[in-house]
């Protein structure tokens, strides 16, 4: 009598089985991969958002300068020393030596504008817009 | 953990709960550290990984009533180099010589100068321009170190020098406005936190963020017109150069608000020329126009003179018979030209200044009721302008255990009593607005950490009647008008003025003890004043105020008018259809 011995598995079950083991060790690999790209992506993406923060704060810094120093140009411009030295120097004009009083039907000229930043602001009376809800959260976060 | 036929392994078990011990202390520890004390360890990494830095608010401006500017903000940089880095000659040379001629400084000079220091950083150049500085910044120099910084600017140059004050460094208010009202101006600074790496240094690269974001100063108007102003310090500087005075004041006034229009004083410092790395007379920043007293001398009649009329003891037209001297105990009173006069009205007592006609005035009013007009004119006490310096200024009345007749009478012409410029003119100002006492004030409004803060005139007292004030403004008048020749007089315009010569005076911060000061004051037109003028020279030798101070007033009164708006009568006004 011949001895019993079990028959071998068929061969395919075993490689669909050994392919599986593969695919899900790929898949976990490509998580693995995915997830670490995103975070240096994410890193980098916020490295140079910052990195353009801080080129625009540098831009906004000298715009504002700049501004500034216009608005004390303006003021020098027109300075009464400087008027009263381009009178004399390019002009040609002198102190009056007699004066004559003329009434004229017309309106006075208009006055000189100003920067509007030495105006005095007017309120509209409207509270400012409340910020957004979720804008308010992310302020409880840290670094935001 | 079980040996062969399943006997427990005593030494695997201990070896298991030492381990079990262990993760237990080390978890336990993590939850200590990681729960318990979350709030704490964060902090210290903060700290460690974040700096701070302050951020300066930009500097609030002075504007004069019109709103121009006096005195602005703008961005500069600082200039600083490190000593050690400048150790290696090369480098040194290198950077000076593109440094220096950015900075106006010899490269060699400069070179010299930072290895001289002991140690640090060293500043090269304070308040660079913000174009060189943001030059400078994109350098890469060895050693240079740029730093951000704010500095103040001057559209109308050294306009009000005295009065606008300045700030040091620090960008605190030392002087004048900029100290007086450094809260308001200076604002509240901000801080931001920024990444640092192991030493301190800002990580370019890093996160950061503003704590608290900084409050701009609020800006000051003043009441200041810089037209006037600028009249007043012109003709100021004029009259020292032209009649060798050693000082002096020139105060332009609104009588009927307070209202301060101009105010020169000399001598005094320009704010181009200023260098606080140098010594400097610190006497030089007073505004003496707030700060200095001195005896008024004849302009003091046109008081004295209002106290009996107010008390309705004397009209305008009441007669004093002049017989040149007033006798009080051993001593004598003359007049100041030693005249004799014989019968005198009051309006003619102040047309010619007679001191004995004074005398004769404040003996009709009493003591008690003269020092009690003294104090209702303001004198004796601080204006309360809010500027910073001013004192009370100096009256002695009968209570005073040193005062005597003669007080009284030599009062009664303007000598022992001590006032500033600016009570002067605020007391006589008195009668060309119906009898008020005005407060003067300089600031018209402000922006604080509040909100805006407006100030409106400010009626001390009533200090004579309006009637009163009425009378002493016409013979103020028949003072200028009256006399012919007067040098005070202007055409088209009525004035009222008084002069007043004050001798043995002591000036020039005590240098000259027996000086002599000039005044003139006046205001115009008479019937609807519009402004009041104070003029006061120092002298070392004898010149009176109607020869000194009364012309210039003729100088600057026109413009002046003319400015307000204030039409000439007579002949010289051509209407056009």
């Amino acid at each position: 009598m011949a001895a019993l011995h079990r028959p071998a598995l068929p061969a395919p079950r075993a490689l669909l089985r050994q392919r599986q083991s593969w695919l899900v060790a790929a898949a976990a690999v490509a998580v693995i991969v995915g997830a670490a790209a995103f975070q240096v992506n994410q890193f980098s993406t916020a490295t140079s958002t910052s990195y353009d923060i801080n080129e625009l704060n540098r831009i906004r810094a000298a715009r504002q300068a700049e501004n500034h120093e216009l608005e004390a140009q303006v003021a020098s411009l027109s300075s009464l020393a400087r008027v009263d030295l381009d009178a004399r120097l390019r002009l040609g004009l002198v102190p009056a030596e007699r004066k004559l009083y003329i009434q004229v039907n017309q309106p006075s000229p208009r006055k000189q504008t100003l920067p509007t930043r030495f105006l005095p602001t007017e309120s509209s009376g409207e509270l400012p817009p409340q910020e957004p809800l979720w804008k308010r959260l992310l302020h409880v976060l840290p670094f935001f | 953990m079980f040996g062969q036929r399943g006997r427990m392994n005593v030494r695997l078990f201990i070896l298991g709960g030492l381990f079990l011990l262990a993760g237990a202390i080390v978890t336990g520890r993590v939850a200590y550290v990681q729960i318990a004390r979350t709030d704490y360890y964060q902090s210290e990494a903060t700290n460690e990984h974040f700096g701070q830095q302050e951020i300066r608010a930009p500097r609030g401006a002075i504007l004069d009533r019109n709103g121009y500017p006096l005195a602005t903000t703008v961005d500069a940089y600082d200039v600083w180099i490190n000593r050690e880095d400048w150790q290696d000659d090369d480098a040194g040379r290198k950077a000076a010589g593109f440094i220096g001629p950015i900075i106006g400084r010899d490269p060699d000079e400069l070179v010299t100068t930072v290895r001289q220091q002991e140690d640090g950083l060293y500043l090269a150049f304070g308040g660079l321009d913000f174009e060189k500085g943001a030059g400078l910044h994109d350098a890469d120099a060895p050693g240079l170190r740029v730093v951000l910084t704010t500095k103040r600017s001057y559209p109308e140059g050294d306009l009000a020098s005295t009065l606008l004050g300045f700030v040091g460094r620090d960008h605190v208010g030392l002087t004048g406005i900029e100290r007086d009202f450094d809260r308001e101006l200076g604002g509240v600074p901000g801080t931001i936190y920024f990444e640092r790496d192991s030493i301190g240094n800002r990580l370019q690269l890093g996160s950061e963020r503003v704590g608290q974001k900084p409050k701009p100063g609020g800006d000051i108007r003043l009441t200041i017109d810089r037209y006037i102003q600028r009249l007043v310090e012109g003709e100021l500087e004029t009259q020292l150069a032209q009649t060798g005075a050693l000082g002096g004041t020139i105060i332009v006034m609104d009588p009927k608000t307070g209202a301060v229009l101009g105010m020169a004083s000399q001598p005094g410092f320009k704010l181009s020329q200023l260098d606080l790395n140098k010594p400097v007379d610190q006497a030089l920043f007073r505004n003496r126009a707030v700060t200095d007293v001195y005896e008024p001398g004849s302009v003091f009649k046109t008081l004295t003179a209002s106290m009996a009329l107010d008390l309705g003891l004397l009209t305008p037209e009441s007669t004093y018979v002049d017989e040149g001297a007033e006798y009080i105990g051993p001593s004598t009173i003359r007049n100041w030209d030693y005249s004799t006069n014989g019968p005198v009205t009051v309006t003619q007592i102040l047309q010619r200044s007679l001191n004995t006609g004074a005398v004769w005035m404040s003996r009709q009013v009493g003591a008690e009721n003269f020092y009690g007009y003294v104090r209702r004119f303001g004198l004796g006490q601080a204006t309360g302008v809010g500027m910073d310096g001013e004192p009370d200024g100096l009256v002695r009345d009968e209570n005073d255990p040193s005062w005597s007749e003669v007080d009284l009478a030599t009062n009664a012409f303007g000598q022992g009593i001590a006032a500033t410029p600016l009570q002067v003119t605020t007391a006589i100002a008195s009668f060309a607005n119906g009898g008020k006492l005005m407060r003067p004030y300089i600031v018209e409004s402000m922006d604080t950490p509040e909100g805006r803060r407006e100030f409106s005139p400010v009626v001390v007292r009533q200090a004579v009647s309006e009637q009163t004030a009425a009378s002493v403004a016409d013979m103020m008048n028949q003072v200028v008008e009256g006399i012919p020749g007067h040098l005070a007089a202007i055409k088209g315009y009525h004035v009222a003025g008084k002069t007043g010569t004050t001798t043995e005076a002591t000036l020039a911060d005590g240098a000259v003890k027996n000086g002599n000061v000039a005044s003139f004051i006046g205001f115009a037109p008479t019937d609807d004043p519009k402004m009041i003028v104070l003029i006061k020279l120092d002298f070392k030798e004898d010149r009176l105020g109607g020869q000194v101070a009364a012309p210039v007033f003729t100088h600057i009164a026109p413009s002046i008018l003319a400015y307000l708006g204030v039409q000439p009568e007579g002949p010289q006004l051509v209407t056009t259809p």
